[in-house]
């Protein structure tokens, strides 16, 4: 969001600050735009203070549901989610290992016989 | 009460909680039940929300004993919260047969059912919704509540790129969406 919005965006390079800030002070649309920006993020901050009720019964069901404490991890499946990615991963690297092998195993015997 | 009388009493809620107590984590409940239900709402909308909010209430019971305090205890009710509505959203996508995750959301959050939160931002809630699960998930959590893209990357079981990429999308989608509503 700390891009330029007009039309001379593509024109002023976006890795130097200094010449951003220098046309941002001289844009007119473009101050307005972060304007809008800063109001929006200040908008999305102030958020974290409203609550919603939760529902009436929530409590009541939450507590009537209650079993054994177990220590369980409570993020269980993103830890699930990530050990499948490693093991993917570890999987495509051993077959790519094998088929390597294999194929030069393949051209030493060819050369071989 | 005084904020440190207020923090004692929640330690001592804790402890209790963490050996066994149901009455105490029952006060817990009490107390941070609608910080997790807000944020339920905010990641699933409303017709997945009180489900997650529950769900993640009884994990964090399960899982009391093992909370070190490192963290706040709130921070991890959040973190926890993050995972179970992931979880939850997929499960429900694939129970119901969803294709899109446009789809999804759109039935979820249409504009009018957004109204359980406060009317004040009731522009930006809208536009929230109309984002991506994934897009809001990253939004609500690094804009709203100040995660960094770390934090934000693993609890969400993404990278740090895709977390700085989906954000990037988000913020400009919200802001053409709230230039539309005007």
């Amino acid at each position: 969001m700390r891009g330029l919005f007009c039309a001379l965006a593509g024109r002023v390079p976006g890795d130097r600050p200094a010449a951003l800030a220098a046309h941002r002070r001289s844009c007119l649309r473009c101050q307005a735009a972060t304007a809008r920006d800063h109001a929006v993020r200040r908008g999305l901050e102030a958020l974290v203070d409203e609550l919603a009720p939760a529902p009436p019964g929530l409590k009541a069901q939450v507590l009537a549901r209650l079993g054994r404490q177990d220590a369980s991890d409570p993020r269980r499946d993103l830890v699930a989610r990530a050990a499948a990615r490693y093991a993917a991963a570890a999987g495509l690297a051993v077959a790519t290992l094998v088929a390597l092998a294999a194929g030069a195993a393949r051209r030493h015997s060819r050369a071989l016989g | 009460m005084t904020a440190g009388e207020v923090q004692r009493a929640e330690e001592e809620l804790l402890a209790r909680a963490r050996s066994g107590d149901r009455e105490a984590f029952g006060d817990l409940v009490g107390r941070y039940q609608d910080t997790v239900y807000t944020l339920a709402l905010r990641l699933v909308g409303p017709d997945l929300a009180a489900d997650v909010a529950q769900e993640a209430l009884l994990r964090a019971w399960r899982a009391l004993p093992r909370f070190r305090g490192e963290a706040a205890f709130a921070t991890w009710l959040h973190r926890i919260t993050v995972n179970t509505a992931w979880t939850l959203r997929k499960r429900a996508r694939r129970h119901a047969a969803e294709p899109l995750e446009g789809d999804f959301e759109d039935r979820g959050l249409l504009p009018e059912r957004a109204g359980e939160l406060a009317e004040v931002r009731a522009g930006l809630s809208r536009a929230i919704a109309a984002l991506t699960p994934g897009q809001r998930a990253v939004v609500v959590l690094r804009d709203v509540y100040g995660w960094s893209n770390a934090e934000t990357a693993r609890e969400l079981g993404i990278t740090e790129v895709t977390a700085k990429v989906r954000l990037h999308r988000a913020r400009l989608r919200l802001r053409s969406l709230l230039e539309a509503m005007r």
